[in-house]
């Protein structure tokens, strides 16, 4: 394809976001063990009754819930795309280098040590945790002279994040608030809290004014580090940048849902195959496309043991894994060449 | 000093062994029942009429010992195998995934066979004896994928061996949550137990189910370990040494993942175990597989026993599944051994 009809696909994809993101919403709010008329949704969102048991499910329940998955998979799916871009590395997701793990760990910890804790307060010692996770792995890839090849970093990236996620279950073990923790590893949707979701808006906002505002340096960057200093690129201070850009949007989901694999991974492949490697457009269409993603699989997890609800990281995975084994197999062990 | 290899083995066998004692030893007396020394003698030799000792040791401690014995020997005899085939010190049943692949066969085949497991009758203990053998075919399927992934120009690209392994093991992780969700929705703790692997369910049964599997293909193993030590040289020599390479290393292979799919049937999936057992064995012993494969064992044994103490007593009443005390020990230890591969070049 050439870059000018990837530049419109782009462009159909950023204006129809309001269109396609009102239908899955639609879509998740209709279906669930309660199937609902679109009427009803009409009435519950322009003549709110308290009383009608069908309204207040609506609004406290299915649209939040759907809301969350729609922000939750932007924020990964830009950190995904972000982290892709820096390091120059096919396999780069907030969950394979361990930013997932690290946040719910420091949530663990704090609900076992500070219970109680505000909800902001939650979302920036989410936000600490993410740090922490991507600092270990970065850290230690940093120290050996092959760590940062895509598969090496990938390998201790996981390893490190079944270490982190030990400590959390080990904590969880002890304190016996594994039922109420065991949200935090497999995400399930439901419960999603209204108050950290109106909170998330504004943090996701941030982080995807400064993962926008290095986008273009990003696009330099993955042609290579050498290239982009040669270009008069800060390459440190873009690093840092997005760093603190992956840790909000990471930070904020893993408070809000939890963990969830692969969405980071997936999406930004399946956007830079249809938009190309400009990071500007990039960077807001894969938040289109993870909002969506993770929007329908929240769907289907309702509906793959109906009427039990399957945790979402498990339907993720089914579409992650193959998706990631493909990756490795065309890839390899070489540096992604954007 | 320079010891004989012989001298060697028996110095750091007979280590291993005090150091398994003791593990035992602590396994048995900790726990929400006190107990003596003295009386876990006399109980264990029958000279004792307590009752209640009887019940404890006989129903609840000896067979998570013994099955958190046998599963250490398991998969530190499969480790070390696996590591010599594939000629990478990071290889390990549960990173590969087969640990996983194996997990999935056998929660699909206990959806089907539910009702017949939990019943007291014959057919329930045949429904269990079977678990092992459903194992394999999983864990057969991991193995098998992971080469198709990983084989490129007749060669295995070790770092893509194992990462096929991490994602493999993910996927079919997930598969396992999801079909044991199915079976009991609300019953999600027990699911997790499956991909993390716990021992705390043991009884004879389990014993029975997988202790033929261990002997028979431990003896096989160990009758070919002499062969893991050409697999060391390239592909070319083994062959000029008329050793039919393709061929044995399949049959290896094959039994170590059976040994594998035994273990995984009884304890679910516990990773790291066969990483980290060959190589404190390696240290012991060196490189030649006819001993480093029985220390790796008994390694591996020590290593179980040991964890599962852990697990039982760090924050008791609360238990902890094994494979997450095995892999906050491991993890760094991988790390270490990460580190030091890629210093060497």
């Amino acid at each position: 394809m050439y870059q000018g009809t990837k530049n419109r696909i782009a462009w159909l994809v950023l204006l129809t976001a309001p269109l396609t993101g009102a239908l899955v919403v639609l879509i998740s709010v209709l279906y669930g063990v309660k199937d609902m008329p679109v009427s009803t949704i009409w009435d519950a969102i322009f003549h709110y009754d308290a009383q009608n048991v069908d309204h207040t499910i609506l609004l406290t329940a299915r649209l939040p819930r759907a809301l969350a998955a729609l922000l939750v998979g932007a924020f990964l799916a830009i950190a995904g795309t972000i982290m892709q871009g820096i390091t120059r590395n096919y396999l780069a997701s907030p969950s394979i280098m361990g930013v997932n793990d690290g946040s719910a760990l420091v949530i663990t910890m704090c609900m076992v040590l500070a219970p109680g804790l505000s909800d902001h307060m939650m979302i920036i010692y989410s936000m600490a945790g993410s740090a922490l996770g991507a600092g270990i792995v970065f850290g230690f890839a940093s120290l050996l002279k092959n760590g940062m090849a895509p598969v090496q970093l990938a390998i201790i990236g996981t390893v490190i994040g079944t270490f982190l996620s030990g400590i959390a279950a080990a904590f969880a073990s002890y304190y016996q608030v594994s039922q109420h923790i065991s949200i935090w590893y497999n995400a399930r949707m439901d419960g999603v809290d209204v108050h950290m979701l109106k909170l998330a808006v504004p943090i996701g906002l941030v982080g995807l004014v400064l993962a926008m505002s290095v986008s273009k340096s990003v696009t330099v960057m993955a042609l290579g580090e050498e290239v982009a200093a040669g270009l008069g690129q800060k390459t440190v201070y873009i690093k840092l940048i997005s760093m603190l850009s992956v840790v909000c949007l990471t930070g904020t989901a893993v408070a809000l849902v939890g963990k969830i694999a692969f969405v980071g991974l997936v999406v930004p492949h399946i956007t830079r195959f249809l938009i190309g490697v400009d990071y500007r457009l990039l960077i807001p269409c894969a938040a289109v496309i993870g909002g969506i993603f993770l929007c329908l699989s929240d769907v289907i997890s309702r509906f793959i043991n109906a009427p039990f609800e399957t945790p979402i990281g498990v339907v993720t995975a089914f579409i992650g894994v193959p998706f990631f084994l493909y990756l490795i197999w065309r890839k390899g062990g070489k540096q992604y060449a954007a | 000093m320079q010891l004989k290899i012989g001298s060697k083995l028996m110095l750091s066998g007979l280590v291993i062994t005090v150091l398994l004692l003791i593990s035992i030893y602590l396994h048995l007396t900790s726990g929400s029942y006190a107990m003596s020394l003295g009386e876990i003698f006399r109980t264990l030799f029958g000279w004792s009429d307590d009752r209640k000792l009887e019940l404890v040791i006989f129903q609840f401690r000896l067979p998570r010992i013994i099955v958190g014995a046998l599963v250490g020997a398991g998969l530190g005899i499969a480790g070390a195998v696996m590591q010599g085939i594939t000629r990478n010190g990071l290889a390990d049943p549960g990173i590969l995934g087969i640990n996983a692949g194996a997990g999935t066969a056998i929660v699909i085949y206990i959806f089907f066979f539910q009702g017949m497991i939990q019943s007291e009758s014959i057919g329930g203990w045949l429904a269990v004896l079977m678990m092992p053998i459903f194992g394999f075919v999983g864990g057969l399927l991991v193995a098998l994928l992971i080469f198709a992934f990983s084989w490129r120009q007749g060669t295995l690209d070790m770092q893509r061996l194992i990462l096929t392994g991490i994602a493999l093991g993910t996927g079919f992780g997930a598969l396992s949550l999801y079909i044991s969700l199915k079976m009991n929705a609300n019953d999600f703790e027990m699911a997790t137990v499956w991909t993390t692997g716990s021992i705390y369910n043991a009884n004879w049964i389990y014993i029975y189910a997988m202790l033929p599997w261990v002997i028979i293909l431990s003896a096989i193993l160990y009758r070919k370990s002499y062969l893991l030590n050409y697999f060391q040289l390239s592909d070319d020599s083994v062959r000029s040494l008329g050793i039919r390479n393709e061929r044995e290393k399949v049959v290896l292979l094959l039994a170590s993942i059976g040994l594998v799919s035994a273990c995984v049937s009884v304890s679910g999936g516990i990773a790291f175990v066969g990483l980290i057992a060959p190589h404190i064995s390696r240290r012991l012993v060196g490189n030649d597989y006819r001993y480093n494969m029985p220390i790796s064992a008994l390694a591996g044994m020590v290593l179980l026993v040991f964890s599962d103490y852990i697990a039982k007593t760090v924050f008791a009443p609360a238990e902890l599944a094994v494979g997450i005390v095995v892999s906050i020990i491991g993890v760094p230890y991988f790390l270490f051994l990460l580190a030091r591969a890629n210093r060497g070049g």
